[in-house]
């Protein structure tokens, strides 16, 4: 240790010497000298030349108003950042590099793509076509009526056409499918008050019942083009909600029944419903499928409105009732029931 | 003096211009300003005026109305107290709780939601307007969004409140107490009660308690360096020594502390009327930058605010050509801005810096402002004081000299190594005279305490004598009791010497031993003989010329060097009895016997050496400032490192090769000691030439002041510039600093005040600690932010989606909320907890300006890479759970008016089934919660993945971060919870999914996780590839 400190010789003699040799106090006499100066100099900074100060704040505001220079030299470094003609740069990479990360990008979003087809190809191998995978949240059939045009209000006066005209268009476009003929030759008359159960291979077609327009009597249009509009006792068609392979509960058909959802039930006097058994016969039961019951046609009733209280609106309340048949869930209104009101005016 | 430098402090000092420039638009406050403005400056005016150091005793009674030796009367006291105020320094001005609070209101991203509420609102007000029973959705929706705003925005309040509580905890933790005479007693009375007026006596190691005059001083010496930074001991006395009040002896300053001796003195002023006072009210005035993590917070709300409102107006516009409504438009527009604000984000960032926070005040560093916790990270130049940060801020013994030898004293913390030859009989002599010549003790009641730590009372030189005796030799006061001193000459500044007479420790003996040391030439000249090995010998030629040569290479190390000498009594001319007279010097003190030198130093801390290199080491430059001589400064800097033992100084390399100074190559020194003098006459672009063209730089001789030069000369280079101080005069630097670091126990309140961080123990090591802790954190935020932005993607493409293809809704703005604010809270919070990768203090502090915290590549890996496979496989999810229901995905294109029309009730799926209202929206949320669930799933990838930027997941080990898991726990559970517990909420919109969806998503993680593997393996393989260079964030 002793020769190391001793080669490294005495670096700033005559400096440490001076230092060293005079004693403590007058080496603080020296730095107070200096301290004096510089404590001096701190005054006047303590009085900062308020004045001055002043002055050179408003340099800069008037300096700061041509900020549209600013913002246009902003501007034109965007514009070199986007496109830079000089060093053929854009976006701070040069072409080739642009082609590199448009192979690469392309690339790694084709794998993506084809990661995603896979993905749902190997979906599809899971899903069956004939029959949903799940079906619990449509286990009980939602009510639906016709004509429906955007609302459940039926809002008509009697005596201005124009005002019911579209729901009897509506009801006739609605029972093309149903015409006699049509269903006469395209399906089968089944036999009444069974399922109509047809085994066999899921991927079979399968035949789907008759429902004639004529079933629907006074309401089917055909006696009366306008559906009992014209003369204020309005025809109004539910259909249940299809659902696959749903089956009512056996030797009960689901009946449908309505009346004045709120106010005085004498509001509706009487109600004809067509069929006469205001049910959907079971023989329109189970459903298979739009893939391969092409033909189903949903079951209706009609109820023929034949004596409602005119000129105001009255709420009616159309139920399913049937084992097993669900009319009551608050939060869905549709489920085994339907609410319209009519407000026929004279 | 120089013009120049006084216009520097003036615009640096005055802080009304960075007030003046965001009040502009208020005029009153404006006025009131300057109002206020003039009014200081009168007030300072009034301060130079400052003569009460010319008055006698009788002119400053009559001036303060008291009474030099009774004091004030109570009632007076308290008149003054009332006219005055109390005797504090008033706290910097806070900015008042409820400003805070409103701005966590509308910082950030919270603007945005702000936005999307009111549209929300108002887009209910439209519908109200249209139809009386609209749904009140979209008000939930609102208020949901302004409850995310205010609740994030108490959040951070109370992060925020809470860390600078910690500091006011701290600032109050020493009440100060003065005694004071009053109605003609002596009472002690807390210091904030004192007023002008009120005589006051101190005492040594009493704190001022205000700025007095003094009246009467036995031997009082102050330490100054709070208000100047020099810590030499300053004489005070009654007489008026120096015009300048600043100068004269007879003032003592507020809040400097009397090391020894007693003073009587009247109080002249009070609080911020105090010259130390205006100092402080003057720095708080100088506007502190913005913390660089602030500034990278906002870059990045920038752009994702950016990317949220073009994308959203995009959309909108997008949205209103596709014949949408404006209304629903605007309800799109309210998704995309939800989908693409990470509304947990900014929690999570506080969070995070608050536990590193709490780190790093385990690790000796209390952190003030929470976002400074990540600026020492980017800090590339550490301006550092000397004594007491570098330094151990006390005197030790480094070398003895000899029978013509130096030997090297331990200097660490305990000095218990102390390994030099003690068999010599000179040092036998030596260790005597430096036991009995010394007027320092023990204070009593310590024996068990260990030496080092003891307190004595003394001075600093005879402190380090003491404790290095005792060290050696054992018990000195027994010893100083075995050779009982009959009389003593105490150090003057004429005689340049301490002298005291002893009898000997043996009975028979009846010698007196003289010793004496002082200033070793003056002791030299004294001597007539030399002990070499024990033996006296006549001082020749030759001894004279080792002595010099010791002497130089001691005074060399910029160390205090000390002469010892001593003589045995003749007995017949000196008998036990003879009367010592110390005024006559009735006895020789000449003609003794030179025994040894030794010298002192006030030695580097043993940490500090190690951290200097790893500073170094990690890129960043430490800068001595001290007000120490260059000579000290710079045997300082080399034996901690700040000027490496390669390099050298211009002077070094002119003395080396013999040339002149002029004549050096200036390139060729990588060292460069600056004294304050050079300092003074440099203009700013000399100092940024220093500064640039030398890596080791020691400024020397430097009064506080000068801080704040050559810190502003540092951020010139566009350095992150820590600043390390305690002085009172050191609060501009700390304020201007990037980063002020006050010391903790030596540390002025102003300097706490005004710094960032406050160093527990005073330790430049700590300082390195918060480095590494900083550069961690910034490196964790990078994670963190890579994290949350991933989901963005796959939360935003549902309502592009939505809108353009027309399929019913994948995912809920509410569903949105509980990933942000839900399962991605506490993954995110646990990357904090994540390791450093490598070689994290290897490397250079990050560039302010170009490594951002967000940078273009992680935007877009984040966005476009792992964000785009998410949204896939959430979206698979989503398809899975409608086909197995019924919808195939080819059904559900264009499906959303016919879907979402309430009173179509028989809307029909792929296999001819009739749905429901009510049946298709119980669906549409079972979508949301598949594909929250299918975000959730990929996002425990993501996070996975987030563990390293470069490293494989399995260098970094999978399981060594644990709070990772419990993320991803956390994660996994409140999922549950929200589909089983919460699913039949309908307002909350989960349903309970089927167990089986859970799964859907994993291969796609997996997938993600893979992806991102591959990605880091280019990375490692080819550093500096054009992959390395676009796909390293």
């Amino acid at each position: 240790m002793r020769r190391q400190l001793r080669s490294r010789r005495a670096p700033a003699f005559p400096y440490g010497y001076r230092y060293r040799l005079d004693d403590q106090d007058e080496v603080n006499q020296n730095y107070l000298a200096d301290e004096e100066e510089e404590a001096e100099e701190a005054q006047v900074l303590v009085v900062p030349d308020l004045e001055e100060e002043e002055e050179k704040e408003e340099e800069e505001r008037s300096q700061g108003q041509p900020i549209g220079n600013a913002w246009w030299q902003k501007l034109q470094i965007m514009i070199e950042y986007l496109w830079d003609p000089e060093r053929r740069i854009s976006l701070a990479q040069t072409g080739q590099s642009w082609s590199l990360i448009l192979f690469i990008y392309f690339f790694f979003y084709a794998s993506l793509a084809a990661v995603i087809t896979l993905c749902m190809y190997m979906l599809f191998l899971t899903i069956s076509p004939y029959m949903p995978t799940f079906t619990e949240r449509v286990k009980t059939p939602g009510v639906m009526i016709r004509p429906f045009a955007h609302s459940l209000n039926f809002n008509f006066n009697v005596s201005e056409p124009d005002t019911w005209q579209h729901y009897v268009i509506s009801l006739n476009g609605f029972l093309q499918g149903y015409n006699d003929s049509l269903q006469e030759e395209m399906n089968v008359d089944c036999p009444p008050g069974q399922y109509f159960i047809q085994d066999g291979n899921e991927d079979e077609d399968k035949k789907a019942c008759q429902f004639k327009r004529s079933f629907l009597k006074n309401c089917s249009g055909l006696e009366d083009p306008t559906f009992g509009y014209a003369t204020g006792q309005p025809c109004i068609l539910l259909k249940m909600n299809r659902i696959v392979g749903f089956r009512p509960e056996l030797g009960d058909p689901v009946k449908v029944s309505c009346k004045v959802q709120r106010g005085d039930e004498d509001d509706i006097r009487s109600i004809n419903y067509y069929p006469e058994s205001a049910s959907f016969d079971l023989r329109y039961y189970p459903y298979y499928g739009k893939l391969t019951h092409v033909n189903y046609t949903s079951p209706l009733v009609a109820m023929h409105f034949t004596d409602v209280v005119k000129n105001q609106a009255v709420p009616v309340q159309c139920q399913l009732k049937g084992k097993g048949i669900i009319n009551d869930v608050i939060s869905d209104h549709f489920v085994g029931r339907v609410i319209f009101t009519l407000n026929i005016e004279t | 003096m120089s013009r120049k430098t006084l216009e520097i402090y003036s615009v640096e000092l005055d802080g009304t211009k960075d007030t003046k420039q965001t009040d502009q638009e208020d005029d009153k406050k404006y006025n009131d300003l300057d109002l206020k403005k003039s009014h200081q400056k009168e007030e300072l005016k009034r301060e130079l005026d400052l003569d009460d150091h010319k008055l006698t005793s009788e002119e400053l009674e009559q001036k303060y109305g008291t009474n030099i030796i009774t004091g004030l009367s109570s009632a007076r006291a308290a008149e003054h107290l009332a006219r005055d105020g109390p005797n504090t320094l008033s706290p910097p001005k806070q900015t008042p709780e409820i400003i805070k609070f409103l701005k966590q209101m509308v910082g950030g991203f919270s603007i945005l939601l702000w936005i999307g509420a009111v549209l929300c609102w108002i887009a209910y007000g439209i519908q109200y307007v249209n139809d009386k029973s609209a749904s009140l959705d979209s008000v939930y929706l609102g208020v949901v969004l302004a409850l995310v705003v205010i609740l994030t925005g108490i959040f951070a309040y109370y992060q925020e409140a809470k860390s600078t509580n910690i500091m006011a905890s701290f600032s109050k933790m020493i009440p100060q107490e003065a005694l004071v005479i009053r109605d003609s007693e002596k009472k002690v009375i807390p210091a904030e009660q004192l007023v002008v007026g009120d005589i006051v006596e101190i005492k040594g190691g009493d704190q001022i308690p205000a700025d007095i005059r003094l009246l009467s001083s036995q031997g009082c010496k102050v330490d100054n360096s709070s208000l100047t930074g020099e810590s030499e001991p300053q004489p005070r006395s009654a007489e008026f020594t120096h015009e300048n009040p600043l100068e004269t002896k007879n003032i003592g300053f507020y809040s400097t502390t009397c090391l020894e001796g007693t003073a009587t003195g009247v109080v002249i002023n009070t609080g911020d009327r105090t010259v130390i006072g205006r100092i402080a009210s003057l720095a708080s005035g100088v506007g502190s930058e913005k913390t660089p993590i602030a500034t990278e917070i906002e870059h990045f709300v920038h752009i994702v605010a950016g990317v949220a409102v073009s994308v959203g107006l995009l959309f909108f516009i997008i949205a209103v050509s596709l014949k949408y409504q404006v209304l629903d438009s605007i309800i799109f527009l309210i998704g995309i801005i939800v989908a693409n604000v990470p509304e947990g984000l900014l929690a999570t960032v506080t969070v995070t810096l608050s536990l590193t926070a709490k780190r790093m005040a385990k690790k000796n560093c209390l952190v003030k402002n929470l976002e400074a916790v990540e600026t020492l990270g980017s800090t590339s130049i550490i301006c550092s004081d000397k004594t007491g940060t570098l330094t151990q801020n006390r005197m030790a013994v480094a070398h003895l000299w000899f029978d013509n030898q130096i030997f090297m004293a331990d200097t660490s913390e305990n000095q218990l190594n102390q390994a030099f030859d003690q068999s010599s009989g000179t040092w036998a002599s030596l260790s005597k005279i430096i036991a009995l010549c010394n007027r320092a003790e023990f204070r009593p009641g310590q024996e068990n305490i260990p030496i080092m730590k003891k307190v004595v009372v003394g001075d600093a030189s005879e402190t380090a004598l003491l404790k290095f005796s005792e060290v050696i030799l054992g018990d000195v006061m027994e010893i100083r009791k075995r050779n009982r001193k009959v009389a003593e000459i105490p150090f003057n500044s004429t005689n340049k010497f301490q002298l005291s007479i002893h009898e000997t420790e043996d009975p028979e003996d009846k010698h007196f031993l003289v010793v004496m040391k002082g200033a070793p030439e003056r002791i030299l000249e004294r001597c007539s003989t030399i002990m070499i090995n024990g033996q006296e010998q006549p001082l020749g030629k030759s001894n004279a010329t080792a002595f010099h040569t010791a002497y130089m290479e001691l005074g060399g190390l910029g160390e205090r060097v000390l002469g010892f000498c001593h003589l045995y009594l003749p007995e017949d001319e000196f008998p036990e009895s003879y009367p010592f007279d110390v005024d006559a010097m009735n006895f020789p003190t000449s003609n003794l016997c030179f025994v040894g030198l030794l010298s002192m130093i006030d030695p580097p801390r043993s940490t500090v050496p190690d951290a200097v290199a790893k500073c170094r080491s990690a890129g960043i430059k430490v800068i001595m400032v001290t007000g120490d001589h260059p000579i000290t400064a710079k045997a300082v800097a080399k034996s901690v490192g700040v000027i490496s033992a390669s390099s050298e100084t211009v002077e070094d390399i002119a003395r080396r090769c013999s040339i002149a100074v002029e004549q050096v190559n200036k390139r060729d020194a990588r060292a460069a000691v600056v004294t304050g003098m050079e300092l003074k006459d440099m203009a700013p672009e000399q100092l940024d030439e220093i500064l640039a063209n030398y890596s080791e730089i020691v400024f020397a001789r430097t009064s506080p002041q000068q801080k704040l030069i050559i810190v502003e000369g540092c951020q010139r280079q566009d350095a992150v510039v820590a600043v390390t101080g305690d002085g009172v005069n050191d609060s501009p630097a700390l304020k201007k600093a990037d980063i002020g670091i006050a010391m903790g126990i030596a540390g002025s309140d102003a300097a706490k005040n005004a710094a960032d961080m406050v160093l527990l123990d005073d330790n430049f090591a700590s300082i390195v600690t918060g480095v590494e802790e900083g550069r961690l954190i910034f490196d964790n935020l990078k994670k963190t932010i890579a994290y949350t932005l991933t989901k963005n993607i796959a939360e935003l493409c549902p309502f592009l989606i939505y809108i353009i293809v027309g399929l019913p809704l994948p995912i809920g703005t509410i569903t949105l909320l509980f990933i942000d604010l839900g399962t991605d809270i506490i993954p995110s919070i646990a990357l904090a907890y994540e390791k450093a990768e490598s070689d994290i203090m290897n490397r250079k502090p990050r560039h302010k300006k170009k490594d951002r915290l967000v940078n273009h590549q992680l935007a877009i890996y984040s966005y476009l890479h792992i964000g785009l496979m998410q949204a896939l496989g959430a979206f698979l999810v989503y398809f899975t759970v409608y086909a197995q229901q019924g919808f195939w995905p080819t059904s559900l294109i264009n499906l959303r008016v016919r879907w979402e029309k309430d009173e179509l009730n028989d809307v029909e799926d792929s296999y001819g089934q009739e749905w429901t209202r009510y049946q298709r929206k119980y669906l549409e949320w079972t979508g949301y919660t598949a594909f929250f669930v299918g975000i959730m799933v990929q996002q425990i990838a993501d996070l996975i993945i987030r563990k390293t930027r470069r490293n494989s997941i399995f260098q970094q080990g999978l399981f060594r971060n644990k709070v990772i898991w419990v993320g991803i726990a956390s994660q996994i559970i409140i999922a549950l919870i929200l589909s089983y517990g919460l699913g039949s909420v309908t307002a909350l919109s989960f349903t309970m999914l089927r167990p089986q969806y859970w799964f859907v998503a994993i291969p796609h993680a997996i997938l993600i996780w893979v992806y991102d593997e591959v990605r880091k393996l280019f990375i490692r393989r080819y550093p500096g590839s054009w992959w390395d260079k676009n796909m390293y964030y």
